[in-house]
């Protein structure tokens, strides 16, 4: 056990602000040499709290889920688990071997076959050329693609395109695994597979973070669930309270107007 | 740094093999588009420079050749690998792959390509009566240099590009420029005395004339000019590492 005792993931009083720049321009070096000013100088630019002061935990072993509204930073929340973020101020401490699975299809290339695919989507994710030439049968077998794996990927329709990706992806065997919005993909019968492979990753007692909109999944799948709101923290708890609550908050008067004004979007 | 880069390595051979593969796959003429495109140019070169301007150069093409392959390997090296970050922004974002890895790539790649023509203008400089000889085992010296060389600007440009979209223009107009402040097309016998200091003064400049040397005269190169090229590229890459090893963690904020 290390110091955090019983937590694969602490994460305490975490913010992250981005600067942004007025969308009509990218930064050039010739406005930096006009108006000597340079990115990273402080103060010279506006800036988006996309995560506030969020602290929570998650046991070793459990499964936390993370919901939200878009643009609620679950996203950004994820890259800083990953670590591929770094904080503007508080901390995050994972322990043991993490997979970030963020995106799917993470250094796939079109002219390349399923099977080239596999193996660098795997270097990527951190196996080993041996882990992959072991493992190649049972992802092909997984993704049901036998017969196209050694054509190029863009003959691939997008729902193979995924299975493929997702295969691959799930392959890895972490300690911590992180997926966000990468876990029923394909037809129905693939997502069933899909979950089994979840629900195996649970009884063998990994820890897994996972976004997604479908609150019924986060009932059934999580034991703890955080609720994200502007960048904040707005609920941490058992699961089926904070979907409760969300779900409350989501039908109440007040929000059916911003709904309204976002699918209009 | 050198660490990531082992620990990646098989992913490193990996999408440099895609790299190469994908440039000749569904190309009808394939590897030889390698060797076409400086015959090419060395072809426009030698209308232009000996029978236009009465340049007088014995095998003025083999000449040409000894310096525009390593050229081209430096001039595409530096284009590709100045974008390198900002187009792997799927790496950047989605993955905890070290961001060397995709600043390298691309070196290596047209590293394989420039082995590629050079074996075969070696080939072809046989009919030409060009006389190759021992000097060529100081070539891989020439090769490490200039790889250190490449990587170090590479490091530099790649992170300068993240913040600076722009970075991707300068170093294509630098380099067009810098091409003909090297003796590439004409040799350094040309240049006025006076000036000669400041052309030297470019590490690429003197690796130029050492490949010309092994390439065209058969001769070791000038090894003062080298070790000075060795130096510089040594203390470039020092200061690329430090540089890019100083914003890398900015990288996924800012693509």
């Amino acid at each position: 056990m290390n110091r955090y005792g019983n937590e694969a993931i602490r994460v305490e009083r975490v913010s992250k602000r981005f600067r942004v720049l007025p969308i009509r321009k990218q930064a050039t070096l010739k406005d930096a040499i006009v108006n000597f000013q340079l990115p990273w100088f402080p103060g010279s630019r506006r800036f988006i709290q996309a995560v506030e002061d969020v602290s929570f935990s998650v046991p070793r072993g459990t499964t936390l889920g993370i919901l939200g509204r878009n643009g609620s930073g679950k996203t950004t929340l994820m890259r800083l688990l990953a670590g591929i973020y770094k904080p503007t101020s508080g901390s995050v401490h994972v322990s043991g071997m993490m997979a970030p699975l963020l995106s799917l299809g993470v250094g796939f290339h079109p002219e390349m076959s399923g099977r080239e695919n596999l193996r660098i989507s795997g270097l990527v994710l951190g196996l080993t050329p041996r882990q992959i030439a072991n493992k190649m049968d049972a992802i092909i077998d997984f993704s049901e693609l036998r017969e196209f794996i050694d054509v190029p990927v863009r003959t691939y329709s997008s729902g193979m395109y995924m299975r493929l990706a997702f295969s691959v992806a799930i392959s890895v065997d972490p300690d911590v695994l992180l997926l966000d919005e990468v876990l029923a993909v394909g037809d129905e019968s693939f997502s069933h597979k899909c979950l089994d492979r979840m629900r195996e990753f649970k009884d063998r007692k990994k820890t897994i973070v996972l976004v997604t909109h479908d609150a019924t999944l986060i009932e059934s799948w999580c034991d703890t669930a955080l609720w994200m709101d502007r960048g904040k923290a707005k609920l941490h708890g058992p699961a089926e309270r904070v979907v409760d609550a969300y779900h409350r908050d989501l039908h109440s008067p007040s929000m059916e107007g911003v709904l309204l004004k976002e699918s209009r979007l | 740094m050198f660490r990531a880069l082992y620990r990646y390595r098989w992913l490193l051979y990996e999408l440099v093999l895609r790299d190469v593969i994908i440039r000749y796959r569904g190309s009808v003429l394939g590897v030889l588009w390698t060797l076409l495109t400086p015959l090419l140019f060395v072809a426009i070169y030698i209308v232009v420079f000996a029978f236009f301007l009465h340049l007088n150069i014995p095998h003025y093409s083999v000449f040409l050749i000894g310096g525009l392959l390593p050229w081209q390997w430096f001039a595409t090296a530096l284009q590709t690998a100045t974008n390198s970050i900002v187009e792997g922004r799927v790496y950047v974002t989605n993955s905890i792959l070290a961001p060397v890895v995709l600043v390298v790539v691309p070196i290596l790649s047209s590293f394989v390509q420039f082995l590629l023509s050079f074996a075969i203008a070696l080939v072809v400089a046989q009919f030409f009566h060009v006389h190759l000889g021992w000097s060529m085992v100081a070539l891989p010296l020439l090769f490490a240099v200039q790889m250190m060389l490449t990587m170090a600007l590479a490091l530099f440009l790649a992170t300068l590009n993240v913040f600076y979209r722009d970075a991707t223009q300068l170093i294509a107009v630098l380099l067009a420029l810098l091409f003909y402040l090297i003796p590439i097309v004409y040799p350094l016998t040309m240049v006025p005395d006076r000036f000669k200091p400041f052309v030297m003064a470019d590490p690429m400049a003197t690796l130029v004339l050492s490949y010309q040397q092994i390439f065209y005269s058969d001769a070791f190169p000038n090894w003062p000019f080298f070790l000075y090229a060795l130096g510089v590229s040594l203390g470039l890459l020092y200061l690329g590492r430090l540089t890019f090893n100083r914003y890398k963690e900015l990288f996924a904020d800012y693509i």
